[in-house]
């Protein structure tokens, strides 16, 4: 019996996707979690692998198209099956792959507290009670009238800010009628002058936008936009720290880096400050059990944060392979979806270009983000005595909603504190 | 043991055939006429069936040869001003009437195409061959052939379906004070249908100058006519409904002649109608160039029995004998009627220039594509200088009265000011205005005008499309309850709301319907539907649903006015309401014009009808702010799309509300033209109020449940409410 293999829902509240590469070709016999092609979302490019194996009968999507999740990409059947034998219409398969997509993608609400990892729906920062009760009708999408889109694009409203009351959380005229008017862009629009033409102004280039760029600009508007944002800044004297990453590289298997260790303390510090660990989730704060930290990855485009799982439980050389792995395949585009999802909390390491200090937008459902910049002799009082060091500012973004200055402050403090004895980050 | 004595029907039924002697007392020119239309008939349809063969023909060709006899025997005697009206094998029909107009049914034996002739032959073949120099602009082809002027009245692909129509035009004609008649032409088949049965009860009731010609050729397609008949003498069927009837040899025209000059003497003469029954066979197939024989329903023995019957073989052997014409001229007859074919057929066709050896339209002849909605109905340019009143706006004089009281008023009062208006249907001129006194007055004032029917609303609704065809008269027909409209379905639909499309588009069809919804008076499961989905979602019916009095005057006068089929809609629950009216009564409404009747802002309430007060009720009861559409205008090409769309647009929420039940609800079209229209401006699905889904049933507690009122259409303010989220 042949399968149909339909397009994951990759992340959730992905409504399309893009067969980026196929890596089969029809009629390559395929075993379970081997990878079938890779999946463009907008925000990443991901590997997904065959959930059944068997023979590739049809390749039903071409590379560079987008399909809405669901719709079927490809059939796989029983070895030795052709392509004559599958199903015109997939009723069993359909079953399947709604299986699948389920397991791939719970419902943010009512994963159990216990789920050691943290749940897929990145940008569900503001699901609605409705939302969250209507069930398997509305998982992965929002409902939005035809009015309301209308009237969001006029009014320039970003959606994803606004909460449905309609039925099964449909966004309603109701729902806009309510947000402030936005004054600004109809008062200033007379005022505005005619967009001189390129030519006048000496020509520009318009770059047409990714799926990735278009990812960045929406959530880190609605992060910016939506979560109160709040800063401390701190220096921490580095060279202790230094001198042991370099006798940990001096014999070690495993390269360490700087950015480990200050991973490393950064979960320390959460051990210290296990509130901090929390993100706000409309109408709840979760607080994690397992300390998972993105990293900030530049990459050709763009950038993405994978999660590094369990950082408080790793061992500094665990945490250092997993991170150069996660490095890597972020610059081949080669990251699973699961590696995009999750965390509480963000470092995004600047020291590289000589930044001396900058502050970072939080990355949702994030609650904060810890901006790095670059280590470099200071002058730095010592009892009474003016010494060198090698200091690093650090610039801790918090969420106001979960994390409130003191807590923000305890937090740096015992980073601060790990970082400048390092030894206890190995513990 | 009872007495017992033989009873006779009141009317003669005769066999009529021909003798030496009356062939030799013919007028010759009448011989010559005859032989002259059976050639070029003959020729006509050997080019149709060629045509077919090459694939030219897009649709069936039921050729009529070897049944010519009977159509020119009947058909060449008759004036212009007669009407006829004919089958789907119907091209002799057509041919020998408007052969017949442009002749006189007078030809010189060597020169029997003239120009005008020729003419006839061309736009008859481009009919066929479905192209715009066609009598109906290549809209009608084979099986509807119409030429008013000639009094070709339409031929009709429904078998028996142009029966009741005809009838219409010989009631016109008798009204109108002359001796016209019209000759409905139909086969065996359709002899058996109810269309002709009941029609030839009312023909025979109003005395109608209506003749009944029946081509007998033995076979409906394969059927044998003894299979499917107790009395396969179909002229019997005449007595029984008091009409005489004559049995004749169509294969004889002189004898089909003879038989028509009695039964039409008694026609012209006012006392009624006639059947003629003339034995006729087609030499081939139901269409295409086979002969029966061919797919096994006939022998070869009978076929070749009746080909020595060839009416041409007749006509030609009697001239000679009678020296009326040489052997050279009879076959220059015929192959002046083949020369001229072949001259028809090439302006037509040509060879085709992609395939080697076929012929094809000449491309520039067909119908332009953009033509294909062209005159579904008329303009309304008749409107254009009407004098319109918006009650609304009203402020003048007005009368305090029954709603019901002025649905016969202004019928009285534009009866009095336009001798055309006929009012006609079941007990419309008893019972002091029918059933619910919507014609009161009327019978009492207009003698002749008010015309109680039998229960057969085929054929009086019918007669009305025929009236209105004929244009002197405007018929106000009245279905005494809307569920009739699936016993008369066939007229209704397929004859009077198609009729001015399929003959070309240029023919109006003023016919006003009434009938009353009656959901709550408890007459159930057939009686108790609103007619107004069904009306919407079919072809040429304009629709109004007053939901006042003075609404309902002025729209009745606009109906009225307007050169299409309207049917009005009424409520048996306005009838007794007490209302104010303007007391002049020849105000109209202007087409296609809604009624806000309470303006808002969080939905659009669109109804008719009765429906419109429970609308209002119900707003009342749940303080939502909606706006109230009152649409007055059912149909496709009237509805006020303005009026919506400026209420849609402001409040992005749709509730139709109608009574009925839902599967032949009027708000299913409705919400998808919304849905399409207005997508982008609504905030929820268009929400809907309508009945259940099962009809009506007697009980009150059933019938209560299975239809909308004002606690449905709270309700469905609810889920208005609920769609607009969280105040």
């Amino acid at each position: 019996m042949a399968s149909i293999v339909r397009m994951p829902e990759v992340l959730a509240n992905v409504t399309e996707a893009a067969i980026a590469n196929w890596l089969v070709q029809k009629g390559q016999e395929v075993a379970v979690g081997a990878p079938l092609a890779e999946v463009e979302t907008e925000k990443a490019v991901v590997e997904y692998a065959a959930e059944i194996g068997g023979t590739v009968l049809e390749l039903l999507v071409a590379e560079g198209a987008s399909v809405a999740v669901g719709e079927p990409i490809a059939v796989i059947g029983a070895p030795g099956e052709t392509s004559d034998d599958a199903p015109a219409s997939p009723p069993v398969a359909a079953e399947q792959a709604a299986t699948t997509e389920q397991a791939a993608a719970p419902e943010p609400e009512t994963a159990p507290e216990a789920a050691p990892s943290p749940v897929a729906g990145a940008p569900d920062t503001l699901p609605s009670g409705a939302a969250g009760s209507a069930g398997s009708t509305t998982a992965g999408r929002r409902f939005i009238s035809p009015i309301v889109r209308r009237l969001a694009k006029e009014r320039g409203i970003d959606l994803d800010s606004v909460r449905g009351t309609g039925p099964d959380g449909r966004i309603v005229r109701r729902d806009l009628d309510r947000l402030p008017q936005p004054v600004a862009p109809t008062a200033a629009q007379p005022a505005r002058p005619a967009a001189p033409s390129p030519d006048a102004m000496g020509g520009y280039d318009e770059i047409p936008l990714t799926g990735m760029r278009r990812a960045i600009a929406r959530r880190l508007t609605e992060s910016k936009t939506t979560v109160p944002h709040f800063y401390v800044v701190a220096d921490a004297r580095m060279d202790a720290l230094l001198a042991l990453r370099a006798e940990l590289n001096e014999d070690g298997e495993v390269k360490i880096s700087v950015n480990d260790l200050l991973v490393k303390a950064a979960a320390g510090a959460f051990r210290t400050v296990p509130d901090a660990n929390a993100t706000w989730a409309d109408t709840v704060i979760r607080r994690h059990r397992s300390v998972d930290i993105s990293i900030a990855v530049a990459i050709e485009g763009g950038l993405v944060t994978p999660v590094l799982r369990g950082v408080d439980r790793r061992s500094i050389g665990e945490v250092a392979t997993a991170s150069a792995d996660l490095v890597d395949r972020a610059r081949r585009g080669r990251l699973k979806q699961d590696e995009l999802e999750g965390g509480s909390f963000s470092i995004s390491n600047l020291g590289m270009y000589g930044v001396k200090e900058f502050s970072a937008i939080i990355n949702p459902p994030q609650s904060a983000i810890l901006a790095v910049g670059a280590a470099a002799p200071r002058a730095v009082v010592e009892g009474d005595q003016v010494v060198v060091r090698r200091v690093m500012t650090v610039t801790l973004s918090a969420d106001h909603r979960v994390i409130d200055g003191a807590l923000a402050a305890q937090w740096i403090a015992a980073f601060v504190d790990l970082v400048e004895h390092p030894v206890r980050i190995l513990r | 043991m009872p007495n017992r004595s033989r009873l006779e029907a009141s009317v003669d039924w005769i066999r009529l055939d021909s003798t030496p002697d009356d062939w030799k007392r013919a007028d010759p020119a009448l011989l010559i006429g005859m032989l002259s239309e059976l050639h070029l008939i003959r020729a006509f349809e050997e080019t149709v069936l060629e045509l077919a063969g090459e694939g030219l023909v897009h649709g069936p060709a039921h050729s009529s040869i070897g049944q010519e006899g009977g159509a020119v025997g009947s058909i060449i005697g008759l004036r212009s001003a007669d009407g006829v009206n004919g089958s789907h094998r119907g091209h002799h029909q057509f041919l020998a009437k408007a052969l017949t107009h442009v002749t006189s049914g007078r030809f010189a034996i060597d020169g029997i195409v003239t120009g005008e002739v020729d003419t006839v032959l061309q736009r008859t073949l481009a009919e066929i061959l479905g192209l715009a120099q066609g009598y109906c602009r290549g809209r009608g082809g084979s099986m509807h052939l119409q030429w008013f002027e000639a009094g070709a009245l339409g031929t009709n692909a429904i078998v028996g379906g142009g029966v009741p129509m005809g009838a219409g035009n010989a009631w016109a004609q008798r009204h109108a004070g002359t001796t016209d008649l019209t000759m409905s032409y139909f086969g065996d088949g359709a002899v058996n249908i109810g269309s002709v049965l009941e029609t030839m009860n009312l023909a025979a009731a109003w005395d109608l100058p209506f003749g009944f010609f029946i081509e007998n050729n033995l076979y409906a397609v394969s059927t044998e006519v003894h299979e499917v008949t107790g009395e396969p003498r179909l002229s019997g069927r005449g007595p029984g409904f008091g009409i005489p009837a004559w049995q004749v040899d169509g294969m004889d025209p002189l004898a089909v002649h003879l038989a028509t000059e009695e039964a039409t003497a008694r026609m012209r003469a006012g006392e009624g109608p006639a059947v003629i029954e003339a034995e006729v066979y087609r030499f081939f197939h139901q269409n295409g160039p086979y002969p029966g024989s061919a797919f096994g329903y006939r022998s070869k023995d009978e076929e070749s029995s009746w080909r020595e019957r060839d009416p041409i073989a007749r006509m030609t052997r009697e001239l000679l004998a009678l020296g009326t014409i040489t052997e050279a001229q009879a076959d220059a007859a015929r192959e002046q009627a083949v020369q001229a074919m072949k001259e028809v057929a090439g302006r037509l066709v040509e060879r085709d220039p992609e395939s080697d050896g076929k012929r094809r339209i000449k491309p520039d002849l067909w119908p332009d594509p953009a033509f294909v909605d062209v005159g579904i109905r008329g303009d309304a340019s008749e409107l254009a200088d009407v004098p319109t009143l918006e009650p609304l706006e009203y402020t003048g004089e007005t009368r305090s009265g029954r709603f019901v009281d002025s649905v016969a008023g202004v019928m009285h009062h534009r009866m009095e000011q336009d001798d055309r208006i006929i009012v006609l249907g079941e007990d419309v001129h008893r019972l002091n205005g029918g059933t619910n006194g919507a014609t009161k007055n009327l019978a009492k004032d207009f003698p002749g005008r008010v015309l109680g029917t039998p229960i057969s609303e085929n054929a009086f609704v019918g007669l009305g499309g025929g009236m209105a065809l004929d244009g002197r008269y405007r018929p106000v027909v009245e279905f005494m309850y809307p569920d009739f409209l699936w016993v008369a379905a066939d007229q209704v639909f397929n004859q009077i709301g198609k009729a001015r499309h399929m003959f070309g588009g240029d023919n109006p069809v003023p016919l006003v319907l009434r009938t009353k919804v009656a959901m709550g008076s408890g007459y159930g499961s057939q009686h108790l539907m609103d007619p107004a989905g069904v009306f919407a979602t079919s072809v040429g019916w304009r629709v109004v649903a007053p939901s006042t009095a003075a609404d309902y005057i002025g729209l009745m006068n606009t109906a009225l006015d307007l050169q299409d089929p309207v049917l009005v809609i009424e409520h048996i629950d306005l009838y007794p309401l007490t209302e104010e009216t303007p007391v002049d009564l020849d105000y109209r409404l202007p087409l296609g014009k809604a009624a806000v009747r309470r303006v808002g802002s969080d939905v659009t309430m669109i109804s008719y009808l009765s429906m419109v007060r429970h609308s209002l009720e119900a707003v009342e009861r749940t303080g939502v702010d909606a706006e109230v559409i009152d649409l007055r205008w059912l149909d496709r090409a009237s509805l006020d799309w303005d009026t919506i769309g400026e209420s849609i647009r402001k409040t992005n929420a749709v509730l139709i509300v109608e009574q009925g039940a839902q599967g032949t609800s009027y708000g299913g079209w409705l919400s998808d033209e919304i849905q399409r229209r207005f997508f982008d401006w609504l905030d929820q699905p268009v929400q809907r109020v309508t009945g259940s889904e099962a009809s009506p049933s007697i009980s009150k507690v059933l019938e209560r449940a299975a239809i909308a009122r004002t606690e449905e259409v709270v309700a469905g303010l609810e889920r208005v409410v609920a769609g607009m989220g969280e105040r």
